[in-house]
């Protein structure tokens, strides 16, 4: 841009750092009154009945022959698709060099490394001895006993450690630059916070070269391991023979239902995140317009492969699969479930086709509510109606979860809550470098 | 103490010609920005080498035969028949090692990144706060204080807005 167009630009690059270190340090008793309940709602309905369940065995919860998987599995893979949006998201528009990808990722890459950390903490909820959890690490030991690494659930650990470790790695060497610009205006204990996290950053000409080279390579590792996962994610599931689970559609129906639910956990994250900390200025309507669109696209491709997979298993007419579609899309409570499910993953984001649907902050919070009460839907459908109906009648038992299991269910949105609270205060949530490139390097001559 | 003098510019293209010009009287510069000039200071002063990609590659290599070595090497020393089927299987042994293949890339990359932009570095550095608000700064040390008259010089001649004399902190 041009001298003159930088003057007249609305948001100047100092006004960017004011703003984003007042995210930080400015707190109203909003927040206090947040953070407390949200933590109040992590103990009371997660660690509390948690701790009964351990105390008492699993036996509280409504796992029983033959469903010994329920609500604890369908929770972990929610919060893996909504994990699964923010990097991967973030890795694709880097790539693509998308501009409005700037005021958003920071956050949406933070709600994957949340949502990664709520969806481990519900496999140990399911493994009933938590305390056994290293058994899943491979360990020299004395009597030589190995893991087994054929195992999907062995995949699972290797994926999802993996895919965890990149997704902090990604968010925290992205945000150095911004470090370093907190740690220059901050006092006291965050002067010293940050001049660690900053690691000395001076914003030298080396200094950004080697961090875009990097940058660059990190997007390109993640968007592989980002597809990966929610492939392998879904052969917890494909890779047995139980009727209702195992699809060949499995890996992209997992994946692009996790970027579906992860892109509508953008959406609403943001509406909130933009509200609270008045930063309606860097996430405008622009931003929510472009991510409808992408809510519209993931939508069409979630619905293509829900055809898909009922016409295939109808298709096959086996009474095994016959029998897992009728009780999935008929029999109640399961059919009100499937049905509200397709309502709100297959019709409501249709009217984000229109652009005055699209940039309404109320439909978009509505729709991309509606999208992950519908994505919840479908992974608790398809724990909750496949291991209960095996093969042979006899051992048919319908699930039903506990108390405790919908308690923990309502308390992870606690923990996920109160770590993103803690995150907008600890962390810069928008990135004060990438929106300044937004805004434009100032040119006296204009740009060559 | 070692002294640098360091001139602040509003705009980029005036910092990037006087950078050339002093670049070219064989001054040694360093260029702080708020905002990435990968692009504009390659135009400007030559592109640079990008050592992370082998890093990248030679780590994810790496990482697959890690990969290979933890599924087929713990399947060797504990072996579990499972119905006639392989010890050895090729399909997990290929998934895992994608999956360490990535990891390790992405530490090798890490590793790169850390060496490369020497960072952390806790050492008193030459530094200006306001670098990393809106000015762009060019620093020119090492050199003797009585070039600082005409260093000063250029870079007003170019449109600095200020330029400082400044000690390491």
């Amino acid at each position: 841009m041009t001298g003159q167009e930088y003057m007249k630009s609305e948001i100047s690059y100092r006004e960017v750092n004011e703003d984003v270190v007042r995210t930080m340090t400015t707190t109203g008793p909003a927040y206090y009154i947040a953070l407390i309940s949200s933590m109040l709602v992590f103990a009371g309905f997660w660690l509390l009945p948690w701790a009964y369940q351990i105390y008492e065995g699993q036996g509280v919860t409504g796992l029983q022959t033959p469903a010994f998987w329920g609500i604890y599995l369908a929770n972990f893979v929610f919060w893996i698709g909504i994990s699964h949006s923010g990097t991967l998201l973030s890795a694709i528009l880097f790539i693509t060099q998308t501009p409005w990808r700037r005021s958003i990722y920071r956050s949406a890459e933070a709600m994957t490394f949340f949502s990664v950390l709520t969806a481990a903490i519900f496999v140990f909820v399911h493994m009933g001895r938590p305390w056994n959890f290293y058994w899943t690490m491979p360990y020299p030991n004395q009597r030589q006993l190995w893991l087994n690494f054929q195992s999907p659930l062995m995949f699972d650990v290797l994926a999802i450690s993996a895919y965890m470790t990149s997704s902090v790695i990604f968010l925290y060497i992205g945000s150095i630059p911004d470090l370093a610009a907190v740690r220059d205006r901050v006092t006291g204990w965050r002067k010293e916070v940050y001049t660690v996290l900053a690691l000395g950053w001076r914003g030298t000409d080396t200094e950004w070269h080697w961090l875009n080279k990097a940058y660059t390579f990190f997007a390109v590792f993640i968007i592989p391991l980002a597809v990966s996962v929610h492939s392998i994610v879904s052969w917890d599931f494909a890779l047995s023979k139980v009727p209702g689970l195992n699809k060949t559609i499995f890996a992209p129906y997992f994946v692009v239902g996790a970027i579906y639910s992860g892109t509508a956990g953008i959406v609403t994250l943001m509406i909130i995140l933009r509200k609270a900390l008045n930063i309606e200025k860097y996430i405008t309507l622009n931003h929510f317009s472009q991510l409808g669109k992408l809510l519209v696209v993931m939508s069409l491709l979630w619905s293509y492969i829900n055809v898909l997979e009922v016409f295939t298993g109808w298709y096959a007419n086996t009474s095994f699969e016959n029998e897992a579609l009728t009780y999935r899309m008929f029999t109640p409570p399961y059919s009100y479930m499937f049905w509200i499910m397709i309502l709100c993953n297959s019709f409501m984001p249709l009217l984000l086709i229109f652009k005055k649907a699209r940039t309404s902050i109320f439909i978009a919070l509505i729709v991309s509510l509606a999208i992950n009460v519908g994505m919840w839907l479908e992974r608790y459908l398809i724990i909750a109606t496949s291991l209960p109906r095996k093969f042979l009648p006899y051992m048919w038992h319908d699930y039903s979860p506990s108390w405790i299991e919908i308690s923990t269910t309502i308390g992870s949105f606690g923990f996920f809550t109160m770590l993103f609270l803690l995150f907008v205060k600890l962390w810069p949530s928008v990135s004060i470098y990438e929106v300044k490139e937004d805004i434009g390097i100032p040119m006296k001559k204009g740009h060559h | 103490m070692e002294k640098g003098i360091l001139g602040l510019f509003t705009y980029v293209d005036t910092l990037l010609e006087a950078a050339e010009k002093l670049k070219g009287s064989g001054y040694s510069i360093t260029i702080f920005s708020p905002v990435p000039l990968g692009h504009e200071i390659d135009h400007a002063l030559g592109e640079r080498k990008n050592y992370i990609k082998y890093l990248a590659f030679i780590g994810a290599v790496v990482g697959f035969m890690l990969g290979i070595v933890l599924t087929l090497g713990t399947a060797a020393m504990y072996v579990l028949p499972r119905g006639g089927r392989a010890i050895f299987p090729a399909t997990p042994t290929l998934l895992l090692s994608y999956e360490t293949a990535i990891l390790l890339g992405v530490f090798f990359t890490l590793t790169g990144f850390l060496v490369f932009a020497k960072l952390p570095s806790f050492k008193e550095k030459f530094y200006d706060p306001e670098v990393a608000i809106d000015s762009f700064g060019l620093l020119v040390d090492g050199v003797r204080e009585d070039k600082f008259g005409d260093i000063e010089k250029v870079m007003r001649e170019y449109g600095a807005n200020e330029v400082k004399r400044i000690e390491k902190k």
